[in-house]
Formats: structure tokens, sequence, C-alpha cells
């Protein structure tokens, strides 16, 4: 360790403990061994050292030798300098001044005065090289440029796949606890004496089971609420609470959820329904007052309708000419042309007759042929007891066309006509068995089917092939097998009033109008109720007709306006009958709080005539 | 904007150059007329200003061009061919007849028109509105008459009439004396519809009944046997019987319904329209059904032109629809017309012009068609008060309206303004 002698190691930058247990630390210059100094001093002499060299603190051992080596004051300095985090230079300044060589302002001059180089001015045949392997690519679709981005975001749910028998599933199934029992009367600091208990019903609580007790305390009385003493019970009570919603199962209650939209049954949409009548064609003027009843030949060339102005009016169907008219002097009622088309007759209600006019219209053999008929008859031998008389008109009469009246003792109100033309069924207002009444127009002879008056009579009607008789009173409609002379059926008709009834051609299937603005359908095969109510009217319904081929139907209401159904009846007895309404028709002006009276189906065509109070008839097609 | 178009015409007096000209795409008929007048007064002097009308692809021109191009889907790029006509010009009134019914049926000639009424009346009328005659012979309403021949001197006619008859009359002109002929029986119904072959020696008659029956015109001196008269005394049938009883030659059945309307559209083919909606067609020699067009709608009337071969039919509907009685899947409309807002009541096509057609309806107006222009009717003729029951359009182009106003309106149609002064 003598500054003198030049003491160089040289084994080089490796770890000197491998020196650790050699007596040398290495090799000088000259290839001798350089001896680690000899260390003698104890523990005492290097804490008299410490003690007693002042340079004690700057003095370090030189690993490479060995030796002890005291820095001096600028090494000392430098170390101190280090230990700070400062540069070993002591004038270095790092804090000079920044010169901004690069700044947004555009320079005149380049920054480098270095020329071009040549690959910027000249393709890169590398990047040629890539681009021609992307066309490549795209040309032959392994890679799809310019794909369309998905603009879905890309949240997910994240319940989605969970478990409903984890934890958190549980959650999701979440059932509210029970709502506790809000205070009552009884639970107030100043209740309402009633609630107070006596003295027996305190001795009776105090002796019940708790569990059977209704209160589970006893209602107190205070003068105000600072008077309230702190609630004893409370930490039970939470208890109790807690082990109620703890212990009590609870389930979830499954509710239906039924889109009232998939409730309604499919129904097919009007057009694809047609024909039906749609549009007002003709309008038949003429009458003077409101026009009852309507009938119509069953070739379907004339129409025919009676008033209230005491006139019975022939048209002409295509045309809407008046073609005859015919004063019976009285209130037309109810009207019907003689469906047999070989019989040229039509029946009208006047007052307290029913007369039998041939119109004079149509197929001259037909109506001469009628003629004759009506004259062909021989009044037998005996008189027989009849419920009305059957008079022969005056000449005068005869020429207008009445060929026979059939006088009846009170007011007729309906008529109509066996579909084979010879029999026909009157209606008298009466509350008497005498109210129906069948006539035969061939013999002049009426008989009185019913034994005893069932209520008020509303309208009757022949079964269009089978031997029935259909009664419809005010609340029900009966059947009567004219055969075996007996009741068959009691249609219910859910009405409270019944105003008109019509029959399918197919024969199993009514319709009933009533003046509480309902129609009810029958489908005689399946009950006595209605197979369908329909409540499409406002007011009440005059009257209701079938199309003799065409599946519709139609009703007429006060309310001015005539709604055409579209009626199904199918072959298949398992398929029920298809009810569509398809068209509303309006045009009647409401007179007289009343509005269309009459309506009938053209025999052939898809058109429904309309009689109505404002003294039209109208045709709509 | 501008539009390239092309102008021809057939008229040959009116033709223009044909080169493409720049015409305003928003222009319309007026406008191109202007042009067009322009262009001719520029070709010749003494030109005078004439109204054109303009059809592009067979259609007429109604809105401005460029509207009427997106709606036909014509391309606006392109060289528009129009072509141009001389404008119809509105039919005038003429006369207003006064009946003392309505009035079921018109035909008229160069001279007379001849009318059937609702008072069982058939009237003869000169064009000036003259009454020359009423026969006056049938029991019921008469719903259709036709003329058989005319001469000077006598003239034959018939008349049909809801009692079921067909009558043929000879009317004597200079001593205006009508006597019937023959009594047509057989119907059994009301006899809607007769039509006279173009041999005019054969009429075909349409009924209620459902019945086509075809007649001879010719008249003789002999009766025909009746055998269907056997349960009727005699001597009665003589006395209510006016002129000689006349049998059919041959009896069509095979509508389902009442017939509404016959025609000879050739000299062996008879046509029907019937209320079972069905049009038919049928062998006038043989009898036979040749084809049947079904509609949908009851029929009220048809009218064939042989000048465009086409049938068109006026229905219970606001419809005039025309049809290709030739055309063999026998249901194809090839046209419908619409404008009227009743029933089409009657129809008739013009006798000199190919694309024309009169119709009557029930709303009382009276619309003279072009098919080149099926939206919109040429001209509305709004005289009548109430139902229009019949039309006719005659060769002198008298266009003549009948309904159930009891007025005849005659209009005359002079087409364009160059015929009225050739």
């Amino acid at each position: 360790s003598s500054p003198l002698q030049d003491i160089r190691n040289t084994v080089g930058n490796i770890p000197m403990e491998w020196y650790q247990d050699f007596p040398h630390i290495g090799y000088n210059l000259d290839g001798k061994k350089i001896y680690k100094p000899i260390r003698s001093k104890d523990e005492l002499d290097m804490f008299l050292e410490k003690m007693e060299n002042p340079d004690y603190w700057r003095t370090v051992q030189d690993k490479m030798t060995g030796a002890d080596i005291k820095l001096t004051d600028e090494q000392v300095d430098l170390v101190r300098r280090l230990q700070r985090g400062q540069f070993g230079d002591v004038h270095f300044n790092p804090y000079e001044p920044a010169v901004d060589f690069f700044s947004h302002e555009v320079m005149i001059h380049p920054v480098t005065n270095r020329p071009a180089d040549k690959r910027s001015f000249i393709p890169s045949l590398i990047e040629k090289e890539k681009v021609s392997k992307l066309v490549h690519a795209i040309k032959m679709g392994w890679i799809k440029p310019r794909k369309p981005r998905d603009d879905t975001p890309t949240y997910y749910d994240l319940w989605a796949h969970e478990d409903p028998n984890s934890i958190l599933g549980r959650h999701k199934m979440h059932v509210p606890a029970p709502k506790m029992k809000l205070p009552g009367h009884e639970e107030s600091y100043n209740p309402p004496p009633e609630y107070l208990l006596s003295e027996e019903e305190k001795l009776a609580w105090e002796q019940q089971d708790p569990a059977e007790r209704k209160l589970s305390f006893v209602p107190q009385r205070f003068g105000c609420l600072r008077a309230v003493p702190a609630y004893p019970r409370f930490i039970h009570e939470r208890f109790e609470r807690c082990l109620d919603l703890y212990l009590c199962p609870r389930q979830r209650k499954m509710r239906v959820n039924v889109d009232p939209e998939d409730l309604i049954p499919k129904l097919p949409k009007p057009r694809d329904l047609q024909p039906f009548p749609t549009t007002l064609a003709l309008i038949y003027r003429g009458h003077s007052s409101l026009v009852r009843c309507l009938s119509i030949s069953p070739s379907g060339q004339w129409l025919v309708s009676g008033s209230d102005d005491g006139t019975v009016r022939f048209w002409e169907v295509c045309t809407a000419r008046c073609m005859k008219t015919l004063p019976v002097g009285g209130v037309v009622k109810s009207i019907a042309w003689n469906p047999n088309p070989t019989i040229c007759l039509v029946a009208i209600c006047v007052e307290q007759s029913v007369l039998l006019v041939n119109p004079c219209l149509g197929d001259k053999l037909l109506y001469t042929a009628t003629d004759q008929l009506l004259e062909s008859y021989v009044a037998p031998e005996e008189e027989r007891l009849q419920p009305v008389q059957w008079l022969v008109p005056s000449a005068e009469e005869q020429s207008r066309g009445i060929r026979l009246v059939i006088q009846h003792s009170k007011a007729v109100k309906q008529v109509t006509w066996h579909g084979k033309g010879d029999y026909l069924a009157s209606v008298v207002s009466d509350n008497s068995n005498l109210q129906v009444l069948i006539h035969q127009s061939s013999k002049r002879w009426s008989q009185n089917p019913f034994r005893r008056s069932r209520g008020l009579v509303q309208a009757v009607l022949f079964h269009p092939t089978r031997p029935y008789f259909f009664v419809a009173t005010q609340r029900c409609v009966r059947v009567y097998n004219l055969l075996k002379q007996e009741l068959t059926k009691k249609l219910m008709t859910n009405c409270k009033w019944v105003s008109s009834m019509a029959i399918h051609p197919g024969g199993d299937n009514i319709i009933c109008g009533s003046y509480d603005s309902k129609l009810a359908w029958f489908d005689l095969d399946l009950s006595t109720r209605p197979y369908q109510l329909l409540r499409h009217h406002k007011r009440a319904l005059r009257s209701v007709a079938f199309h003799r081929h065409y599946p519709l139907f139609a009703s007429a209401s006060d309310d001015g306006t005539v709604i055409v159904c579209h009626g199904m009846v199918y072959n298949d007895l398992l398929q029920n009958p298809l009810l569509v309404p398809v068209k509303v028709l309006k045009g009647h002006a409401i007179t007289l709080d009343l509005g269309v009276l009459d309506v009938l189906f053209h025999p052939t065509q898809p058109w429904v005539f309309s009689s109505g109070a404002d003294g039209t008839v109208r045709l709509y097609t | 904007a501008q539009l390239t178009a092309r102008f021809r015409t057939e008229n040959r007096r009116y033709t223009v150059e044909d080169v493409p000209f720049s015409v305003p795409a928003a222009s319309e008929t007026t406008d191109l007329s202007h042009l067009i007048n322009k262009l001719l007064a520029a070709g010749n002097v003494d030109h005078k200003y004439v109204e054109f009308d303009f059809l592009i692809n067979g259609q007429f021109l109604r809105m401005p061009l460029v509207t009427h191009m997106e709606m036909e889907n014509i391309s606006t790029e392109e060289v528009v061919e129009i072509e141009y006509v001389e404008k119809y010009m509105a039919p005038q009134p003429e006369e207003c007849i006064f009946h003392d019914d309505w009035i079921s049926s018109v035909e008229a000639t160069e001279e007379w028109i001849l009318t059937g009424s609702y008072d069982q009346t058939v009237h003869i009328w000169s064009l000036e509105g003259k009454s020359i005659m009423t026969i006056a012979a049938h029991t019921e309403v008469v719903k259709d008459v036709a003329w058989v021949k005319q001469d000077s001197l006598s003239c034959l006619l018939l008349s049909a009439s809801m009692d079921q008859t067909v009558l043929l009359w000879e009317w004597n002109v200079e001593k205006n004396k009508a006597k019937a002929l023959h009594c047509c029986r057989g119907h059994a119904g009301s006899v809607d519809s007769i039509a006279v072959d173009c041999t005019r020696t054969k009429f075909c008659s349409g009924s209620w009944d459902k019945m086509l029956k075809i007649w001879s015109a010719v008249p003789t001196n002999e009766e025909d046997e009746m055998e269907a008269a056997a349960n009727r005394p005699r001597k009665k049938q003589k006395t209510e019987q006016v002129g000689l009883t006349r049998t059919p030659l041959a009896t069509l059945s095979g509508h389902t319904e009442a017939v509404s309307a016959v025609l000879w559209s050739d000299a062996d083919e008879i046509c029907s329209a019937s209320w079972d909606h069905t049009i038919k067609l049928w062998d006038a020699e043989t009898g036979n059904l040749k084809s049947t067009l079904s509609g949908n709608k009851v029929f009220n009337s048809i009218t064939y032109s042989p000048l465009c071969r086409r049938l068109a039919s006026g229905s219970t509907d606001r419809h005039i629809r025309l049809w290709d009685p030739r055309s063999k899947d026998g249901s194809l409309v090839l046209l419908s017309l619409t404008s009227h807002i009743g029933w089409v009541t009657s129809v008739k096509w013009s006798p000199t012009y190919e694309h024309q057609l009169i119709s009557g309806s029930l709303d009382n107006i009276v619309k003279l068609w072009d098919t080149r222009s099926c939206k919109a009717p040429l001209y509305d003729l709004a005289a009548h008060e109430d139902k229009v029951l019949c039309v006719d359009w005659t060769e002198a182009g008298l266009l003549l309206s009948g309904g159930a106003d009891n007025k005849l309106y005659c209009y005359r149609y002079p087409a364009t303004a160059s015929d009225v002064g050739a």
C-alpha cells in the first residue's frame, strides 16, 4: 500500500472472491504474485483506529490489491454528488436553454442539406410486390376488401349463459318479501276508545296462548307522544320478522303472458270474400212515406214495396222504373211475393186483411195461369168453420189486380209464404192463441195451428225444404214440426225483443235480429243457444235477410245502415259457420227516428235492397 | 329541363320535318300545339292555327309531358316519338226532343230517329226534332227498337217490348202510315234487345227468359203456325193480335240469366251479353256456342266495332271494358275505361272513328271516350237530369242519348275542325 510502487493487478474483471482462500490476490505486471497485505489487526485495533484515525471515514479498501486507500477531497466530493443523483462533472449544466429546432412553423430552408435519396423518388419494388400479392389475394377472393363494418356494438349479455341455480341466478329469481301490515288504529299511541281492551278482554288476552292472540300487544293510550315509553319488544319483533322471511317458503307465481291480439280468431279479409254489395247503384223514388216492406219476384226482375202512404209499388229492378202503383187504402205492414216461380202472386198485409194480388208482370202465360188457378176453386159443399173470412173482391178491385182478400179479425202484421207457394202464414197482433194462422190459397182454407198462446209472436217462417215452422216470440224462437204437430226445439235468443228472423237457404241456420241491436246466429245442429251474437249496429235491428245463393246475410237497423256479412256455412259438419262482417252500407236518412226498415237480397245477383223511413228504396251492388 | 322529341302525324297536311326538337319537359298539349303551329306557319304562310292533341305510345297526353312519361315509364333520356292528331272538337248540342215518358232505346239513320219509350210507343222523328210518327201497339214498355230497311218509299222497322213480342212494322214514308206486318211471338219474358244482321233479312232478339231467338225479317203474307197457342181460343187470339204471327227460326239457349244485349258481330256470328256475367258468341247458322267471355258483373250493354274488332261492354259497375272476341282464353279484358260513377247502361262504338265510343250511365252523364285515353274521357256530355238509358252514334256523326228525364239529346260531332270545312 505504498504509493511509491506501482502495484497493478492483472487478473482482470473477475470476482475477487476466487482469491479468497489464497495468500495472494493476483499477479503484477511481472507475473509475480501480489500478496495480500498482512491484516494483523484485531477487533480492538480496528476500533482504536476508528476512534483515533480522523481519516478513517474516507479510507476504503482497494479490492484489487487489498490495500487501504485514503480518498482525496475531490473523490469524496464526487461520491457525494453521485449519491445525490447529480452529474459527476461540476461544470455540466443540465438546464441549459432549449433551442426549439423543429417547430410548427414552416421554414423556408430545409433542415438538412442532405440530397434526397434515390429511393424516395423511385417506386419501391418491395411495396409493389406486396401490393401485387394483395391484389392477387383480392382477385382470388382470399381477402375481402372493404368488409362492411359491423355496426352492432360489441357488448354482450353478461348473464346470457348463467346457470339459474347459481347464486346470481337466484338473484334474478328474486321474490320480494311480503309487505308487513301497516300499523292500524290499535297501534296508535292514542287509539280510539273502541280499540282499547276492557278489563275482561285484557284478562282473556293474558290467558290466551301467545300464538293464538289476535293482537301481539295490548293497545295502550298515552296522553301525548312524549309520554310513549320505549318499545321493549322491538328486538323480538325484528327477530320474528327475520324468522318469518327466512323460514317461510316463497314461490314465484307464474303470470301467463298472453297477447290479446292472439285471442282474436283470424278472419279472412273482406276483399277475399267478394262478391258482396259495396256501392249504392239505384234509388227507387216514388213513395211519399216510409217504406216498411220489400219483396222481390223469384226471377229478380220486379221488386215490390209497401209503404205507409197506403200504396204498393212494383218496380223494374234494373232501371228503378215504377211499373205499377196499387193503392190499398192502408198502411202496408208486410209483403211477400210468392216464391214459386210458376205462380205470380203477391201477399200484402193491409190492416186486418191479407190481399192476394196478381201484379200482371213478367210472363203473360204465367200470370194468366195464376188467375186460372185461383178461379178454378170450387167451394166445398159444407161450409167449414174458419178463423178468417175469404172474400172475393169487387170487379173494380179485380181489375187492379187484387184476386182474394183474407179478412182477419185483428190487424195483420206479417205474412210469409211456404216455399211451394200454396200455403201462407200470417201473424195477427193479438195475444190469444189466434196469433198465427196458416192459409192454403188454392183451397181458400185457413187453420189455427196453436192451441194456446206462448207470448207475443213477432215473426213466423217456413223451413225452405222440410216441414218445419218457426215462430219467434219476444225472447225465443220455437221450431215446430208440422207433420208430427209437435214442438221440436226452442231456441233461446238471449235478446230482449226479437224483431225479425231469416233462415239460411240450406235450412240449418237461422238469424234473428232484435230491437236491442243484436243479431243472433243459430246453428240448429249445434245448440239452442246462439252460435254467435253480433253487435255491429248501434240501434234496433229492423230486418235481417239471407242471400239465396251467395254466402251473404244482411241486417237493417234504425241507425240508418245496412250491414252485410259474409256467412259461410260448410257442408262439413265438423266445421262451424264462418261469419265475417264485410260492409256497412249507408245512404238512408234517418226520419222520425227510424232508419232502414227492410232489407232484401236479389235472388240471383249479389245485390241488396233496402227500404227506409225516408221513403226510398235503395239498391246496393 | 328539356326533352328531345320527334313529331310525326298521319295527316299529310300537317307534317313537320322529321328531326328531333328540344321541348321543355313541363310543356303541355297547348305548348306543344303552339310549337307545331309555329313550325307549320314557318313552312306555309297561309297556315291557320289548328289545335292538336298528342299521343305518346298510343296514349293521349293529358298532363305535363314529363309527368306523363314518368307515369308511363318512358325514358326521358332518349328521343321521344310524339304523334299528333288534330284535336277532336267538342260535340255541339243540336236538338232536345221531348218525350212523354222515359226513353228506353234509340236508333237513328241519316234521315230519321227511331225511339222506343216507356209509354209503350215507338216514335219516329226527323233529324230536326219534328215528330213524324207515333206507333202505339205494344201493351207494355218498349225496350228496344231497330231499323231493318230504309227506302224512300217505305221503311221496315222493329220494336221489342216487355209484352214478350217483337213487332215488325212497315212504315210508308209518303203516306206516313205504319202497319204492323208481323208479331214475333215465342219469348216468355220481356224482350230486352234486338239486333238486325248485315244482310237485313234476319234479326236476333234477347230476352229476360234467358233465350236468344233468330227471326226472319222478310215480310211475307203467311202466318206461321203457333204450336203453343193451342190452349187458347183461336178467336180471342185473333182479336188481340196485331200483324201476322211469326215464330223464330232458331232458338239459342245457354245463358243462365236474362239476356241484356245482342248484336251481330259478323254475318253469321251473334254476340250476346247477359246477367249471368258472361258474353257469349254464337254461330248464327248452326246455333252453336262458339266461345264465352266471362266477367264478374252483370252486363248491361255491349257494342262491337268492325273497325277495331273490339267489343265494349257496360256493366253494373263504373267501368267500360274492352274485349277481344277472338281471344281464345275467353276472359281477357284488354282495357277498362273508368270515369263514370254509376252503372254504365249503354255503350256504342263510333261507326267512323276506330278509337272512339260513347257511353251513358246512371250518373246522368254521357261520355265520349277515346280508347287511347282510358283514364279520362274526351268529353263529358252532362245534359241529362236523370238516368241515361240509351245512346247511339250515326255514321253522319250524330250522337244521341235518351234517358229517364224523357229527353232525347242530339249532338253533332264534327270530330275535327278541318272536317267541318271539308
